[in-house]
């Protein structure tokens, strides 16, 4: 078990690491150093993308999401309730390639809908940031509703008669519990969204192939593959690097946001 | 209570199952109907390509391998830690949720990495010798290790969770009592008493081997994901046929999971930590994505 872990996971990371931090020092030797990290500029195209698209996504999203679980809370139907936590934690491992296929065939140039919705005139391309935010809505929403659903349906009943009791108004709620308690979970859930937008690959890769939009996740694999560029493979283990650590804030703050949600909800 | 007129409160629900539903229907219109007339003939490929047959059986093998591996080293692991040692429980925890935090792309990389540096090594050095066996294209064991890891969050939670609601203790003592091995005792007890996060186990990494694509296409390795790119330059149609294939059976697989887990918990309550899927209570992640 440990030595799975070990082998598997965590040398490889260290792998990385080495590789990352060493810059040949001109006599075939390695040392350690930054230099890896200075190439980042020259992908600094990929990095704005990757954060442009994921930022856009995420709040996008979580909006949706956020409105939608709302909905379903309000509701109050035990049976939808459980139907929408299964479908959604399904959803939200989506995001492979099937996925690009079926958006291709549905908005892209020659798509079933592609006509029909007028997109030529709007000037929207599937194959750009804006069909990458599209697309990867079909994961986020139900991230987003899988996260904030239960921080809905257990703001609690006696609240809102605790609320109207004491002369509170709807407005007064929300302003005063609904808004405090739920907040961190959405923020939380916002965070997170923007953390799995970010490190997509499997259907970014599909949808724009190489070179054509470049986001973190396709230079990283590009450059692994190809082995073009000099220093390519040093420069992909950087950004893999930076990748990791984002994951690791982004997991940490949605943890400590969910925690003060939770409290409340217990 | 601000409570919406009721039927407006339908609408957003309805927008994001239609936004989910459409492509889904457009995929299988644009597989079946070529040209207007219905036709099953993008599915032939299914059964007259020898590269998807090759693909389709490599990483059945990583699957089934992977989930032996998986339950072999994890349920030992968590069954010890609770009799014996639950101190260590939290450190396993983290251990095993750890991989979530790693995107799977950047996990690539690092694999690449130690791949690459055994290489160098030369071909008669002993790490020569490992880099080339792990990537033996035939049964990329890679791919086994590394899948085992990426499961590992999210079963450990299942299994953590199955053995919490059993008398693990009385159950064990009476078994070596009796007389039964230790490796008897998991067997023949422990393992039927978690059939649910055990079978919930099973669905997930088949999920997750049929759906994990960022490695498998990263290390060049032919599993039915990178075919079905592969495919996709050059025969559309069998590609768009074989993707609905292959998505709804990954839905299927974790729609099965799910439900394999939330029978451990007969009464469930959404709002606390016994909810359906073990993947929910904690930080949710893409797995089969990204």
């Amino acid at each position: 078990m440990a030595l799975l872990l070990a082998c598997f996971f965590l040398l490889p990371l260290l792998g990385m690491a080495i590789v990352a931090f060493s810059v040949s020092d001109g006599q075939g030797g390695k040392t350690l150093g930054l230099e890896n990290f200075a190439s980042l500029a020259d992908r600094g195209q990929a990095i704005a993308n990757s954060v442009r698209v994921s930022l856009v996504g995420s709040a996008v999203g979580a909006g949706i999401g956020a409105i939608t679980a709302f909905c379903i809370a309000q509701i109050r139907h035990r049976r939808l309730d459980d139907v929408v936590a299964v479908l959604s934690s399904v959803l939200a491992n989506d995001g492979g390639a099937p996925l690009a296929f079926s958006f291709i065939v549905t908005i892209g140039n020659t798509g079933f809908l592609f006509a029909a919705l007028g997109l030529d005139s709007v000037g929207f391309s599937l194959y750009s940031w804006q069909g990458l935010v599209v697309m990867y809505q079909y994961f986020l929403i139900p991230t987003m509703i899988m996260v904030t659903l239960p921080t809905f349906v257990g703001l609690r009943r006696e609240w809102h008669e605790a609320n109207k009791s004491l002369g509170g108004s709807a407005w007064t709620f929300w302003r005063r519990v609904g808004i405090p308690v739920a907040a961190p979970a959405l923020l939380g859930g916002w965070i997170l969204l923007f953390g799995s937008a970010y490190a997509t690959h499997a259907s970014a890769a599909v949808l724009i192939g190489t070179g054509g939009f470049p986001l973190v996740t396709l230079t990283i694999a590009d450059e692994l593959r190809s082995g073009t560029r000099a220093g390519g493979e040093e420069a992909a283990m950087a950004l893999g690097l930076t990748m990791v650590a984002i994951a690791v804030v982004v997991l940490f703050l949605f943890n400590r946001l969910q925690r003060m949600s939770a409290r409340w909800l217990a | 209570m601000a409570r919406l007129t009721s039927p407006l409160r339908w609408v957003p629900i309805l927008a994001v199952a239609l936004y989910l539903a459409v492509p889904i229907i457009c995929s299988i219109a644009f597989a079946t109907f070529p040209g207007g007339s219905f036709s099953l003939r993008a599915f032939e490929v299914l059964t007259g390509d020898q590269n998807l047959a090759s693909a389709a059986l490599r990483t059945l093998t990583i699957a089934a391998i992977t989930i032996v591996v998986l339950l072999l080293t994890l349920v030992p692991a968590v069954v010890a830690v609770h009799l014996w040692a639950p101190r260590l429980r939290p450190l396993l925890e983290v251990l095993c949720t750890l991989p979530l935090v790693v995107p799977s792309i950047a996990l690539a990389a690092g694999v690449i990495s130690l791949l690459r540096w055994g290489a160098s090594q030369g071909r008669g050095s002993v790490p020569g010798q490992i880099s080339q066996t792990l990537q033996n294209p035939d049964l990329p064991l890679i791919l086994v290790g590394t899948y085992v890891v990426l499961c590992l969050p999210f079963t450990f939670r299942s299994i953590d969770a199955g053995l919490r609601t059993i008398p693990l203790k009385a159950i064990v003592e009476g078994s070596t009592i009796l007389g039964a091995s230790t490796w008897g005792t998991i067997w023949r007890v422990v393992l039927p008493n978690i059939a649910g996060p055990v079978r919930f186990s099973a669905f997930f990494g088949t999920a997750l081997c049929f759906g994990e694509f960022s490695i498998a296409a990263t290390l060049s390795q032919q599993t039915v994901p990178v075919w079905l790119f592969t495919v996709s330059q050059t025969d559309f149609r069998a590609s768009i046929a074989v993707a609905v294939l292959l998505n709804l059976t990954t839905w299927a697989l974790m729609l099965l999971a799910t439900v394999a887990a939330s029978r451990m918990a007969p009464t469930r309550v959404i709002d606390d930590s016994n909810t359906a899927d073990p993947a929910q209570s904690a930080s949710p992640e893409k797995v089969t994505a990204s």
